[in-house]
């Protein structure tokens, strides 16, 4: 069966196993099928050798978080991220659609008012004591959301869904910091709604790209975008790509993670008092394999804070994996438990993650997290 | 750890019974007998492709893997014991239909013992893992393959692997004292032991390298080594291979002791610097990667020596800053056999060793092989013990190559035994080099070896088909190859 896989793409892995210990998956499980290197051979006996599409060939498949952690470790440069994308995208086309409750959550991200009333509203249950524990949402969702206004034309920052729904909090330090370097900031709000990146993990193309070009569209000058979610910063960086382009690819051009934009402004930022803190950074996937900005994020952070330590887990994945815990809970939360054992190991005040899918997740396994301009804005009012 | 419920699976048409009894044996979480998982066991990192593995199992204690191989034994289905599947020679792929027994959730360091720097581990922990594990305590195990991002210690030991720093500190069977083996009929045995002069016969010795043909390791005693003091990293680069060749020799010759000495040619730099950015100089025929190691004003007296000795032969010499850039130099070179696929989709590799005196004879009669075949070809090896690795890079879906590649091959091992050199440095021969072992052995000894197996496994069930050529091993390979029943069955 067609996977519409690129042959050079597949050639391009001999079979090494060099991955196997940087996937999540393959950590937690030991089996070769819920590795990079076994996800690939299914690829290939699927789309080449003629091997039927199992239960268990697409359980490998819908499996993989697409934490892209194979990738910066495969020394033959297989654009593994890309394969299990087109992959993802023929399961679709071939009757394995993600499941109904997926596919409503991922269509309400497109229609921000909606997603925004939808998220009061369970703020309001939530509070009523009418929403069950252990669903993969924020312990208070926030009722009411300050407004987040303009304060100038030199950046964009891009506020997408569900981050802007739950925790726009973190928009409001991130705004402090960058007009703190001395730049306007213009939040993208509700026409630049999402980024299609859940769309595009999921399988769901079309969506993907309609999202994609929506935002390109309503972003059409040329200001630089600074994105603070690590997720949705690797999927407009790739945005050139997706929709190939030359709009897009000028667009892409465009985009940083927040953290690379004021690493390159931080002489700017005013000295202050360290918060008396010792900060663990744990590197979102799609900031650390992906963008592989991650080091910014040290970069920015190391003045305002007393202390920053490394887990000592090589940029393993934390299990969040975007939509990734609601439909994998088991693989999930055991790679979630090495990420927690991993922060014991290291005694710190605070992790710090630059991404807001991660955050939730941690947070719910008790961890105390920040993002990390959270931190940079706590010190500078302090 | 291993907590989750592997996903159950329709067991394979024709050995129902067999899975079923290793389900009730193991659960259902450790028992994997769907189409996906059994192609995924039936090869390993070479380019061999074995048969239908048999159901996959996943066990975490030693009377688990006994039962796993008691099972096989009632359903008469060999066992072959995987570990990461890194191997270059196809032993970890199943002939036969065997029942296959993976070690990845045996992954604990069991006790560690810093005064007398042993410790106990599981046969499926990984070689980095125990060396970073071990890191606290100022110790490391000391085979060091380039696989050990994801070779297990049961591999090692199954292969008797060495690694760059092996030079200096031996290879794998230095450096384990005992272990505990499921043997093919489920009785488990201790072989060696901690004390320094073991009694009797070295089985210890004699299992190391038997490529899962002797029993199944189920908890390995290592030997620990303390990190050195200081170690010093210098890239040499020459104008050309001999010149490099020269330097190795001249290096020992002036009885000096490297921790590591590596070599690579131009096609295999400009590979893995595509991968690594380390800096290497992309316009040198060849590069030697060399460490040395000891209390520091060792280290800088023999790193002065090194560079006066390269200078004098024509090389350019760069010594690593810091600890940062001496690793990332080490990553490309332990990155050469993945970075291949920058060239071609396929590679085929030889490791024999051959006497260092011949080192560059022995290149060049390989250049003169390959390129008659017209072929490609990689050199990117331990030079300071002489053990090449030619890598041959191909494109396996061009009409008639596999078979100028096995030809190559074939004729590189010659020349290499003609040089008075072996056929396997450290890879070992699984299936891929077995019928080269006449060109090396006589038949007296393979009927030796042969023998020896008998007294480990005499049923040969444990992994057959590798190492020993018909008619000298004990099963019938032709019978072996053939898969029985369809995989997606
Ligand atoms: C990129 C790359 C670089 C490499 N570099 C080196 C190198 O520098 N030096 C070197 O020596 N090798 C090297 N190798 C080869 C390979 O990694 C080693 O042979 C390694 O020791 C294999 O370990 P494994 O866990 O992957 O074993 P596998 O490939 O899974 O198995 C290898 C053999 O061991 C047996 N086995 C596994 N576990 C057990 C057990 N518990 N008890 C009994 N038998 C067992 C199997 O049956 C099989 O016969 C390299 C391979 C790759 C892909
Ligand atoms: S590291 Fe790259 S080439 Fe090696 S198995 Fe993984 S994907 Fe394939
Ligand atoms: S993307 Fe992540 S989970 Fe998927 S195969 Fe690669 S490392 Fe494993």
């Amino acid at each position: 069966m067609d996977l519409g896989l690129d042959r050079s793409e597949l050639d391009a892995c001999v079979s090494c196993g060099l991955c196997l210990p940087y996937c999540p998956t393959y950590r937690v499980t030991g089996a070769d099928i819920y590795s990079p290197r076994g996800r690939i051979a299914l690829m290939r006996a699927v789309q080449e050798g003629g091997a039927p599409l199992t239960d268990e060939v697409v359980d490998s498949f819908e499996t993989c978080v697409q934490c892209r952690g194979c990738e910066p470790a495969c020394p033959s440069g297989v654009p593994f991220g890309h394969l299990i994308e087109s992959t993802r995208e023929s399961l679709v086309e071939h009757g394995h659609r993600p499941p109904l409750r997926l596919r409503v959550a991922l269509h309400a991200l497109g229609h921000h008012s909606l997603l925004l009333a939808g998220s009061s509203g369970i703020a309001v249950a939530q509070r009523l004591h009418l929403v069950p524990k252990g669903l993969p949402l924020p312990a208070k969702l926030p009722v009411r959301r300050s407004r987040l206004d303009a304060s100038g034309d030199d950046v964009y920052l891009f506020t997408g869904c569900v981050m802007d729904a739950w925790q726009r909090d973190v928009h409001a330090a991130v705004k402090r910091v960058i007009e703190a370097c001395g730049f306007g900031v213009s939040p993208t709000g509700g026409d630049a709604a999402c980024c299609g990146a859940l769309h595009q993990h999921a399988g769901l193309g079309d969506d993907a790209r309609a999202q994609a070009q929506r935002v390109v569209d309503s972003l059409g000058d040329t200001k630089v975008v600074l994105v603070d979610s690590a997720g949705c910063g690797a999927a407009m960086k790739d945005y050139g790509r997706l929709l190939g382009t030359a709009e897009a690819r000028a667009f892409s051009e465009r985009v940083f993670d927040v953290h690379e934009f004021v690493a390159g402004h931080v002489d700017g930022l005013p000295g202050v008092e360290p918060l008396d803190l010792r900060v663990a950074v744990q590197d979102p996937c799609h900031l650390r394999h992906v963008q592989k900005a991650h080091m910014a994020v040290r970069s920015v952070l190391k003045p305002f804070v007393r202390e920053i330590v490394e887990l000592d887990d090589e940029g393993l994945c934390c299990g969040a994996g975007g939509a990734y815990s609601v439909v994998q809970p088991e693989l999930s939360h055991l790679i979630r438990d090495r990420k927690t054992a991993a922060v014991e190991e290291v005694a710190a005040d605070v992790v710090v993650s630059a991404n807001p899918g991660c955050l939730l997740y941690m947070r719910q396994a008790g961890v105390v997290v920040a993002h990390p301009m959270e931190l940079v804005a706590r010190a500078l009012d302090a | 750890m291993f907590g989750t419920r592997l996903r159950k699976t329709r067991p394979h048409a024709g050995d129902d019974r067999c899975v079923a009894d290793l389900v009730a044996a193991l659960g259902v979480e450790r028992v994997r007998s769907d189409g996906a998982a059994r192609l995924l066991a039936s090869t390993d990192a070479s380019i061999f492709r074995g048969g239908a593995a048999g159901p996959v199992c996943f066990p975490d204690s030693t009377p688990q893997v006994q039962a796993c191989v008691r099972i096989a034994a009632v359903h008469r289905r060999p066992v072959v014991a995987r570990g990461a599947g890194s191997g270059l020679t196809g032993a970890a792929a199943p002939l036969g239909s065997a029942v296959v027994v993976s070690t990845t959730r045996m992954n604990r360091v069991l006790e560690v013992d810093v005064e007398n720097r042993t410790a106990w581990v599981g046969p499926g922990v990984i070689n980095l893992d125990l060396t970073h594990h071990l890191g606290p305590h100022g110790l490391h195990f000391a085979p060091d393959p380039s696989s050990q991002q994801v070779c297990t210690i049961g591999g090692n030991v199954a292969n008797n692997s060495g690694g760059p720093h092996c030079l200096a500190y031996g290879v794998t069977s230095a450096h384990i004292l005992a272990m505990e083996v499921v043997l093919s009929d489920g009785e488990v045995v201790m072989l060696g032991g901690l004390d320094a002069e073991p009694a009797g016969y070295d089985l210890r010795g004699a299992f190391i390298g038997s490529e899962g043909m002797f029993g199944i390791a189920t908890r390995i005693a290592v030997r620990l080594t303390p990190d050195p003091p200081a170690v010093r990293t210098l890239l040499l680069s020459f104008a050309d291979v001999d010149s490099a060749a020269a330097t190795v020799g001249a290096i020992i010759a002036a009885g000096l002791v490297p921790a590591a000495v590596e070599m690579m040619d131009r096609r295999c730099v400009e590979a893995v610097e595509d991968f690594v950015h380390a800096g290497y100089p992309r316009d040198a025929e060849a590069v030697l990667l060399i460490d040395v190691d000891g209390m520091a004003g060792g280290v800088e007296a023999q790193a002065t020596k090194v560079d006066e000795i390269a200078r004098g032969l024509g090389g350019r010499v760069r010594v690593a800053a810091d600890e940062e850039e001496r690793q990332l130099l080490w990553k490309g070179r332990k990155s050469a056999f993945g970075a291949i696929a920058r060239i071609k989709p396929d590679y085929y590799l030889h490791d024999t060793v051959v006497p260092r005196g011949k080192l560059v004879e022995v290149l060049r009669a390989i250049h003169e092989i390959v390129d008659r075949h017209g072929l490609l070809v990689l050199n990117v090896f331990h030079a300071g013990d002489g053990n090449l690795h030619p890598i041959i890079a191909y494109d396996s879906r061009q009409p008639g190559m596999s078979e100028k590649v096995r030809e190559a091959g074939r004729e590189i091992i010659e020349v290499s035994l003609a040089a008075g050199g072996v056929l396997s440095g450290e890879h070992g021969i699984g299936v891929e080099k077995r019928d080269f072992m006449p060109l090396m052995f006589s038949d007296d000894d393979l009927d030796q070896q042969a023998r020896l197996r008998g007294a480990f496994d005499g049923l040969c069930m444990m992994n057959p088909g590798k190492v020993l050529p018909s008619p000298h091993s004990c099963s019938d390979i032709t019978e072996l190859t053939e898969a029985k029943g369809d995989l997606w069955g």
